[in-house]
């Protein structure tokens, strides 16, 4: 019998104590919160400091697809900022003037820029993995002007900003000029012994047309996604090229759905367009005497979706002539990103990985100098490509003078 | 304690409580702490531990199977006298003292880091221990069918995980192999040798609990089989997807795992509903441990039932449990550093010490399996 009162307590104890489970500890009202949706850090103006720009989201003015201004204030975002010696401080000094809590859990974008890239990162990953709020899918970028500017820029079609830049990276394949890098691959990367880190870059460019002043077309401010910032450890060395991103872009191993612009085989001077559907990238690495090499086999078929070359009676003709070119394009890409790699000693492609991988106990030498070894790496490209689709077109389009001509 | 003959355990029952006991540390604090130690190779290392785990718990089996009416501190007691029987009783007992340490830091670090920094750690601890006691107040049955839900929790779990992450796999990132040499990532296994020292314990434990003694062999076998598989899934995708480095520089791997899952473009950030799945096998391991503890502890100043001990026991754990949370440079040390030298000796130790004397003292063995046998069918 006398257990029965320890039952009874026991089981009054968890209706008591379940006053504690009701989530107020640290709670905090959606109103009183403010979402950064886009980050950016800068060098502060004092030295040993850092700058945070943070793009607050005023969610009364961001509502709908069009932002319909129930807030009243037409300005769908908020940006502010701040110094501190430490990424930290910076961001709680941001609360001294924040009329809310400045909360991280939603921000989608941190910007570097080029000073703190080359200065070293290692604070800014330390930080950012370290800290529960942020999510590890945030993209990751540096740019070439101060990061506030792109932070505080409003782009694309996205009422936030932040959004914008967002779905730029969901969308980059298309394009392939930048690789797609969050803070978890970067980390990853960062954490590497073998490997380099490449970060996207951002830039502003005068491309979007003012809805008032339509007659000042390309005075707008638009962010743009284009080529790759590569690094040696903790410090970004420079940047790629288009050719070279593009190249890089293979062995780090990103699907891409680019197109390819390519000479009229009819030396018209026109143009015709490809566009990669599929594509196939394989590297393996050998060893003999010491001497390293690497075997790339590239295959990447097309399909034919444009072409201005009114003299070329049959897409037969067209994609013949097209595919050598293809080919030695894309042979090109790859080999610009090699040789910057191997100028640089920056192996920011991963081929010391593949080494390791195939031949781990002989790594163990060759790491201690591989900047020296892969710079006298030879590479050996195998590069198929085929045009499978002129797509709904059965004959080039071409004016019905020249195609009469060509049937008599 | 003898045989309660009101609690009886399914084979089912048994074989969820093995999977819920080796799971919630494994998948994290586990594969953190080995790949500090054994770098890339910490998912070999996860490997040697589950088959090292199996084998340990089938001689479990075994060894209890020839008096199944007496737990394997129970045949100690026979086989070595009760003084040495009592020594047992206590390295038990301090066993599943660690053990729920182990298993605090796990609750605490996984809802505390990424969920709710500004809890103090002891509401946490209160939890646990009002959400355990509570549990054992209703016994070890209660429990094991909590356990066939914590198996549908941890397969929930692994799915939503897999369909989150599995897009982002580069099974080179698993590659190169025993680079820290095959002796030193047998050495590292020790680690996760720890998480199945539980299961083993409990086994010896609750066995004399469990019905059809016929089924003890298959049930441990698919317990032993589904717990590692479950398992091995996390160290596979922390170091396909994270990669190796990534998982040994945070403290809870698995929860760094989950927040970089995402379904598509548009469901991200579900580790919340993941950390829910989880904390039921998690909750199971916590009162098992308590369990164990109080048994263990009954056993020791001889008393016949293990309930008037839960609370003061409760007690003692919460506070150990507490102070062991309290800083999380200290628990990761203990963790790493102390833990295994406490668990694997008891853990794996005390079957195979009381298997071997039981070979030596063969006969006696199977004077007590007659007598009870004579017993039981009368």
């Amino acid at each position: 019998m006398k257990w029965i009162s320890a039952r009874y307590v026991a089981r009054i104890a968890p209706f008591i104590l379940s006053v504690f489970l009701t989530g107020c500890f640290g709670q905090e009202d959606i109103n009183n919160l403010a979402m950064v949706m886009a980050v950016g850090i800068d060098e502060g103006k004092r030295p040993g400091t850092v700058l945070v720009t943070a793009q607050i989201a005023r969610p009364s003015d961001a509502v709908g697809q069009t932002g319909a201004p129930v807030g009243g204030t037409g300005k769908p975002i908020w940006t502010a900022a701040a110094e501190g010696r430490s990424i930290f401080e910076a961001m709680r000094n941001l609360d001294r003037f924040s009329s809310r809590r400045v909360y991280w859990g939603h921000n989608k974008i941190i910007v570097l820029s080029a000073a703190v890239a080359r200065h070293g990162v290692n604070d800014a990953i330390d930080f950012f993995t370290r800290n529960h709020e942020l999510r590890m899918r945030t993209w990751v970028m540096v740019t070439p002007k101060s990061a506030s500017e792109i932070v505080a820029s409003k782009t694309g079609l996205q009422v936030i900003p932040g959004d914008s830049v967002d779905r730029l990276f969901h969308y980059s394949a298309y394009t392939s000029e930048a690789p797609p890098v969050d803070m978890r691959t970067f980390q990853a990367t960062f954490l590497n012994p073998t490997s380099q880190a490449v970060l996207p870059r951002v830039d502003i460019v005068q491309r979007g047309m003012p809805a008032t002043h339509k007659e000042e077309f390309g005075t707008s401010p638009q962010v743009e996604l284009s080529r790759a910032a590569y690094f040696i450890g903790n410090h970004m060395v420079g940047w790629m090229t288009i050719p070279e991103t593009r190249g890089a872009l293979w062995f780090l191993g990103h699907e891409t759905s680019r197109e390819m612009v390519l000479h009229c085989p009819d030396s018209s001077g026109k143009w015709t367009t490809l566009e990669m559907r599929t594509s196939h990238f394989v590297i393996t690495p050998h060893l003999l005497n010491g001497k390293v090499s690497f075997v790339i086999h590239l295959r990447a078929d097309f399909d034919l979706v444009e072409a201005d070359c009114p003299s070329v009676s049959s897409n037969l003709v067209l994609t013949h002539a097209l595919e050598m070119e293809a080919r030695i394009k894309l042979r090109e890409e790859l080999l610009s990103a090699i040789h910057l790699s191997q100028r640089t000693g920056s192996d920011f492609l991963r081929l010391g990985e593949r080494v390791e991988d195939r031949y781990p106990a002989e790594w163990r030498t060759l790491r201690d100098h591989w900047p020296q070894t892969l710079s006298r790496a030879e590479f050996l490209i195998h590069v198929k490509s085929s045009i499978r689709s002129p797509v709904l077109l059965a004959v080039p389009t071409r004016p019905g003078s020249v195609s009469k001509e060509v049937i008599k | 304690m003898g045989k309660d003959v009101r609690v009886q355990i399914t084979s089912g029952m048994f074989t969820a409580l093995i999977v819920n006991l080796v799971y919630p540390k494994a998948i994290g604090l586990t594969q953190g702490i080995m790949e500090r130690q054994a770098g890339g190779d910490f998912w070999l290392a996860t490997i040697f531990a589950i088959l090292q785990g199996g084998l340990v718990l089938l001689l479990t089996v075994w060894v209890v199977n020839r008096l199944p009416n007496r737990s394997l501190a129970e045949q100690a007691d026979v086989v070595l006298g009760k003084w040495i029987g009592k020594v047992i009783h206590l390295s038990l007992f301090v066993f599943f003292v660690g053990a729920f340490g182990a298993s605090a830091i796990s609750f605490v670090y996984h809802l505390m880091d990424y969920f709710l920094p500004d809890i103090p750690i002891y509401v946490f601890v209160l939890a646990i221990l009002v959400v355990t006691v509570y549990a054992l107040f209703h016994g070890l049955e209660v429990i094991s069918r909590m356990a066939i839900v914590g198996v549908f929790s941890i397969l929930m779990l692994n799915i939503l995980l897999l369909i989150g992450s599995l897009k982002d796999f580069d099974v080179s990132q698993l590659l190169p192999v025993l680079q820290s040499g095959f002796t030193h990532t047998l050495w590292v296994s020790r680690q996760h040798d720890t998480d199945w020292a539980v299961p083993v314990a409990i086994t010896g434990l609750i066995l004399p609990y469990v019905s059809k003694p016929k089924e003890w062999r298959s049930s441990a076998l698919v317990g032993a089989f589904f717990g590692g598989v479950t398992v091995l899934m996390w160290p596979m995708l922390e170091a396909g997807v994270l990669s190796p480095q990534e998982t040994g520089q945070y403290i809870v791997a698995c929860m760094q795992m989950a927040r970089s899952a995402e379904i598509g473009h548009f469901i991200h950030r579900y580790e919340m509903i993941m950390v829910a799945f989880f904390g039921i096998s998690l909750l199971v391991q916590l009162m098992l441990c308590l369990f164990g503890a109080s048994l263990s502890a009954a056993k020791l100043i001889g008393l016949k039932d293990y309930r008037p001990a839960i609370v003061p026991v409760a007690l003692l754990v919460g506070i150990a449990a507490y102070l062991l949370v309290l800083d999380h440079n200290w628990a990761i040390i203990w963790l790493a550093d102390w833990w295994p030298w406490l668990a694997v000796p008891v853990g794996f130790g005390l079957p195979i010490l009381v298997g071997l004397l039981s070979l030596i003292r063969y006969k006696k063995i199977k004077q007590l399996a007659a007598s009870g046998s004579v017993a039981q069918n009368a």
